[in-house]
């Protein structure tokens, strides 16, 4: 609510401030509470369309799910303000992970657009050529440098888990235009 | 001597040419998954749990077995050799085995901690094969009262001790419940949290969520924040170490067995704690040149916390095989396997599968023996194996997470579930929830559930029920104790911030 030219000393400029104020109860992690607590919400919403059981002896199928939800909107509403007050969870850290680094949102929706796209294709297609696919532009969004080879690496991995898997395991993958081929 | 004879018979089945086959295969895939980032062992035995279907339990059982060991083995080379923190329960070992490697003893630094990994696991399996039977024949008069309550106990334990905020670990716990309460319920057969959607009826499959919340969760949180210098590894040839290494080796392997075996039973110890403790042990317990070269890369700083690692993991079994108690993702993941197979781990599970019980158990000193051989050696190739470009590991890793998924039902719906639970894997990841509690609140919600049920239908309604039985409301006071850990923590850390920080200067 301060006005631009309002006077201050030794404080960030009043744009930041803002900026920080407003980022002091928005974060992102508050979205995250929210679905706890709105799951909890809708299990115990979902329950009650289940009708319990009046011949069990002791209790139906309903109780449990109850307390389960219940329990989950008393930690959501817990987490909730635990994030409005400004709490926040340590990320977790990983060998590959530079925790510092600002999101890159960019990898994140590539990799996600991408992996739909293969779920999409992936029956038309079949396995080799959707998993290469898969494969090739994964690791290019992940930064591969040698495209080339990364192709290579993709339809050899695609090739190689078909042979594997439905020739020698019997697993049911889609074989696609490839039928036949082998 | 019963158990000895059933240990012998054990060992029988599992040194046939093909089981030893199968345990090969779990302690190199193990390894493999244990130095690779981003992957570990839970994900790995949850990956093949539709592929293994047609295998024979013991086999099956054998083969995760070395994979769970396995990965305790493979995990300490990577904090050993890559210059980069790691997970929580390898950040320890790195702390001196990082800093040895780079002065130099890298060979010095895995083999004292191969070796004591190998001390640790097989000094523990014995203990597990002692203490097994011991906890069954107490066990056996457990009514579901007492089972719930454990339940209970492990939910709240996991919860409060592997997060350092109770609220986020208990989120966590809730989401698993809440997808293990998804599809028909067992006793009535009514459908609950289905939204109409006919797939879900029979429930989400534990391998979609694992696969989803470890493998797809860890790429996509990993391709939001990747470290885009290239790994740096040190170069490491043969492990070996010399007489001195030994001489300051084998005390902190002990110690840290005595410490690694109770944590990794009791719920919601884990390999963190002991690991932790062994290391601030043997600081404790050095004296003169040796307390010096701390934070320099000591070797006792390796060899006991890597004991510790390797003997909870032994330990976790303990819960796991004589209560069905998971007390870690792995443990949750080994008990979804069993109950895949039909079985359910337990008193009764001791005495209807003795074969197969003592098979594994005979399976994990093998296992142990054949790990020793495989990273003392071939400690150059796994390092090599740690330079695997990062776009390459994760891509194949989600590739291998749609190709196991979908061989489950073979339909593409399975793969968008996976997407949504890879969404909040990230989620939980970037926000600081532990997915354990998540994975052990879905495999063993249900279950928690039959025992409540179970337990207020003997009662005929009476809630009373649940803490007239003396053991039953123990384990209820202990869980309570468990929520209340993390309050009494953060008020200790208050206290003491001021003297520790003099303490460590």
């Amino acid at each position: 609510m301060s006005s631009p030219d309002t006077p201050v000393s030794g404080a960030p400029p009043t744009g930041a401030e803002e900026r920080d104020k407003r980022r002091r109860w928005w974060r992102p992690e508050l979205v995250l509470a929210l679905v706890v607590l709105g799951l909890g919400v809708l299990v115990i919403v979902g329950t009650l369309d289940v009708s319990a059981a009046a011949s069990q002896l002791g209790i139906g199928p309903r109780f449990f799910p109850m307390l389960v939800g219940g329990s989950m909107v008393v930690v959501g509403v817990f987490y909730v303000a635990d994030v409005l007050r400004g709490g926040r969870g340590d990320p977790e850290e990983s060998e590959d992970v530079d925790v510092d680094a600002p999101a890159d949102w960019r990898s994140v929706g590539l990799v996600s657009g991408i992996f739909l796209a293969f779920t999409a294709v992936l029956n038309v297609v079949g396995w080799i050529i959707g998993s290469a696919l898969l494969f090739f532009g994964l690791s290019v969004v992940l930064g591969a440098q040698h495209k080339a080879r990364a192709a290579v690496v993709g339809v050899v991995l695609g090739v190689l888990t078909y042979l594997v898997f439905v020739k020698g395991l019997g697993v049911t993958l889609p074989a696609g235009p490839l039928q036949g081929v082998i | 001597m019963e158990s000895f004879q059933l240990l012998l018979d054990g060992f029988a089945a599992a040194l046939t040419p093909v089981n030893l086959l199968y345990a090969l295969i779990g302690v190199t895939l193990g390894t493999l998954v244990g130095v690779l980032p981003g992957i570990g062992p839970a994900m790995t035995v949850a990956l093949l749990l539709p592929i293994t279907f047609t295998v024979p339990p013991a086999s099956a059982f054998i083969m995760f077995a070395g994979i769970y060991y396995g990965g305790m083995y493979g995990g300490s080379t990577t904090s050993i050799l890559l210059n980069t923190p790691g997970e929580s329960a390898s950040m320890i070992t790195a702390l001196e085995g990082n800093k040895m490697a780079r002065r130099g003893r890298a060979a010095q630094a895995l083999a004292t901690a191969a070796i004591g990994s190998f001390v640790a696991g097989t000094i523990a399996t014995a203990l597990l094969v002692v203490a097994a039977p011991a906890v069954v024949s107490f066990a056996i008069s457990f009514g579901p009262e007492d089972y719930f309550a454990l339940a209970v106990l492990a939910f709240v334990g996991v919860s409060a001790v592997l997060s350092r905020s109770l609220v986020r670990g208990l989120a966590s716990l809730g989401l698993g419940l809440v997808i293990g309460l998804v599809g028909i319920d067992q006793q009535t057969g009514q459908a609950r949290l289905t939204m109409g959607v006919p797939q879900l009826l029979d429930g989400i499959d534990v391998v979609i969520v694992a696969v989803g919340l470890f493998a797809l969760g860890e790429a996509l949180y990993v391709a939001s924040r990747l470290r885009h210098s290239i790994p740096e590894v040190v170069p490491v040839g043969r492990a070996w170490m010399g007489r001195s290494d030994w001489g300051r080796s084998w005390r902190p392997w002990l110690r840290g067995t005595a410490l690694g075996f109770p944590f990794g039973a009791l719920p919601g110890g884990g390999a963190e704690i002991p690991t932790f403790l062994s290391y601030a042990t043997e600081k404790k317990l050095a004296r003169g040149a040796t307390r010096e070269e701390y934070g320099k890369g000591a070797i006792e700083g390796v060899a006991g916390p890597e004991a510790a690692n390797n003997a909870s993991a032994a330990g976790t079994l303990v819960p796991l095989l004589t209560l069905g108690l998971p007390t870690s993702a792995t443990a949750a993941i080994l008990l979804a396997a069993f109950q895949q197979y039909g079985l359910q781990p337990g008193p009764q599970l001791f005495d209807h599968n003795p074969a197969l019980v003592w098979a594994m158990i005979a399976s994990l000193f093998i296992g142990n023996t054949m790990l020793l051989v495989l990273n003392l050696p071939l400690a150059p190739l796994w390092a090599r194996v740690l330079r695997i470009p990062r776009p390459y590991l994760y891509a194949g890793i989600i590739v291998f997470a749609a190709l196991g998924v979908y061989a489950l039902n073979a339909t593409v719906v399975d793969l968008l579930v996976l997407f949504v639970l890879g969404l909040l894997g990230f989620a939980m990841r970037r926000f600081g929830l532990p997915i354990a509690p998540a994975v052990i609140g879905m495999i063993l919600g249900p279950m928690a559930e039959i025992q409540l049920r179970r337990a207020l239908a003997i009662g005929a309604g009476d809630i009373t029920v649940l803490v007239k039985s003396p053991i039953a409301a123990v384990l209820l006071l202990l869980a309570f104790g468990a929520l209340l850990t993390p309050l009494v923590r953060k008020l200790a850390e208050r206290r003491q911030l001021a003297p520790t920080h003099i303490h460590e200067e």
